[in-house]
């Protein structure tokens, strides 16, 4: 336990790497600059498994109303992502209402992006065994259970204790890198600059 | 029972030796006399002609496609059920109303509902099924821009209904009962229908959605006649594994609508409505027009031309 994983606490996890052709050290680095100088930074991803509109903002605003942060819970992999380094001209939280993304963000490659700072390094195992997605249609399913094949990422509860079950992996996962979602806490992304 | 997917089933497994042959096989004595196989190949390729023509989903209206291969067999089920009968679809972005007019008009099915309408608030779903009907000639087959919050008037009377709709995960299942309730009214709460919903032994919400539409139809004077479990998987990144169910609905006879259709308004009703924190805001998803419809659109590609020698 410590001050990010314990019980009703609320986390996205998210496995990253090389991402539009980028490694892993040269984004972090760059979204370290963007966060400083820009006061927050967009971290992209694609996918539909954390839907901005419908997944993480109702998601990060319910435990926003308990008084809780979402945290970002990044676990490092090896992974190739050959899509096109294109950097997003504007974003939206809701899809309707768009604006132009700061000069001093990039966000290459993405449909979506989750809005971060204090990006940092930090270690530390996230049983998956422990929690539970709480929103959408996998709504009660174990984090265990619903991180496996291409599902690489989620919106998760910390549960009071872990399942107890025969299981032979119990889904422990290294978390490498930490951030801090800040509201509208993930938005669309659109265009080209 | 004459259970469609145990005859489906059959018929596949015994067509695989020869997928293009349409062979005359005797009538087994538990199928109806008139019905004949299903040519697998052509049932496939069919609502593959339906898949390609059907409009790219939109998740914030919870609208996600079911896997082709149980379109297939769920289009010929509900052929079944609805056969010679007038059947409106309230909602349709799988379009399963389409692959079963087409499968009847391409003579893949011998039987099939006598009329379909499909009642959507997606120009896009609506445009694509008058679109494919014009095309091929489907005269029983028409669509109407109807946003489901506003009260129902089916015209002429259906005989039953089919719904697919948001599986209100977050609203105990009050988007399910909207969908149905319009259904209901579509048949003059005389008729019978089918709601495709989730269902899922492990997960919580799914059993008491499933519980709530029950207890909602048998409050409107509808009984569950029955259920046909964890058949369809859907296009789902976030719930891969999650299938869904046919719930079949029959009205007790003698039943009579309790009130006269209305719009919902409400907001108890509206709240989560396509997902947490996910109220209705849209009244009607609009098309825009475009002249390469069904073909890649101009800017996904660019053209890089051959040298030609001499310049």
């Amino acid at each position: 336990m410590n001050e990010i994983f314990r019980p009703n606490a609320g986390l996205l996890f998210m496995k990253i790497g090389t991402h539009a052709r980028e490694d892993l050290k040269a984004i972090i680095a760059r979204k370290t600059e963007e966060i400083r100088s820009t006061g927050f930074g967009m971290w992209g991803y694609g996918g539909n498994t954390c839907h901005p509109s419908s997944m993480v903002q109702p998601f990060a605003k319910s435990f926003e109303q308990r008084g809780q942060t979402i945290h970002l819970c990044m676990e490092q992999m090896l992974s190739n992502h050959f899509a096109e380094p294109l950097c997003a001209a504007e974003y939206s939280a809701d899809g309707m209402t768009w604006h132009e993304i700061p000069e001093t963000i990039r966000v290459l490659g993405s449909r979506y992006a989750l809005v971060i700072d204090q990006l940092r390094e930090e270690r530390f195992i996230l049983p998956l065994n422990q929690t539970r997605v709480p929103i959408g249609p996998s709504m009660g399913r174990l984090g265990s259970r619903y991180i496996q094949g291409r599902v690489d990422k989620a919106c998760l509860e910390v549960l009071e204790a872990p399942e107890l079950t025969n299981a032979a992996d119990q889904r422990e996962i290294e978390i490498n890198l930490v951030a801090t979602l800040q509201a509208p806490y993930a938005v669309f992304l659109r265009g080209q600059r | 029972m004459n259970g469609p997917i145990g005859w489906i089933s059959k018929v596949t497994r015994r067509v695989i030796p020869s997928p293009t042959a349409v062979q005359p096989v005797p009538q087994q004595s538990t199928l109806p006399a008139e019905r004949r196989r299903v040519d697998l190949r052509k049932a496939i390729n069919a609502v593959s002609d339906v898949v390609q023509n059907r409009p790219r989903p939109l998740r914030i209206f919870d609208q996600i496609h079911m896997k082709t291969g149980d379109m297939v067999l769920q289009s010929e089920m509900i052929a079944d059920w609805a056969d010679q009968k007038r059947l409106a679809f309230i909602g349709d972005g799988d379009a399963i109303s389409v692959c079963v007019a087409y499968l009847r008009a391409r003579d893949v099915l011998n039987f099939g509902p006598s009329h379909i309408t499909v009642f959507d608030f997606d120009e896009r779903t609506v445009e694509a099924v008058m679109n494919f009907a014009d095309r091929e000639r489907i005269t029983n087959l028409d669509a109407q821009l109807y946003n489901v919050l506003d009260a129902m008037d089916p015209g002429e009377r259906f005989d039953c209904f089919y719904t697919n709709p948001p599986w209100g995960a977050s609203n105990n299942g009050e988007s399910v009962n909207v969908f149905v309730e319009r259904g209901m009214e579509a048949t003059g709460h005389t008729g019978e229908g089918v709601v495709v919903i989730a269902d899922d032994d492990e997960l919580e919400w799914p059993k008491r959605v499933l519980a709530s539409v029950q207890q909602f139809s048998a409050r409107e004077g509808f009984y569950v006649s029955r259920m046909q479990r964890k058949l369809h998987e859907y296009h789902l990144d976030d719930a891969p594994g999650l299938k869904s169910c046919n719930l079949y609905l029959a009205a007790l006879p003698g039943n009579k609508a309790s009130r006269q259709s209305g719009a919902i308004t409400d907001p108890r009703r509206l709240e989560n409505f396509y997902g947490l924190s996910q109220e209705p805001r849209v009244r009607y998803v609009r098309a825009r027009r475009r002249l390469d419809y069904g073909v890649a659109h101009e800017d996904e590609y660019e053209l890089e031309f051959l040298e030609v020698s001499g310049e």
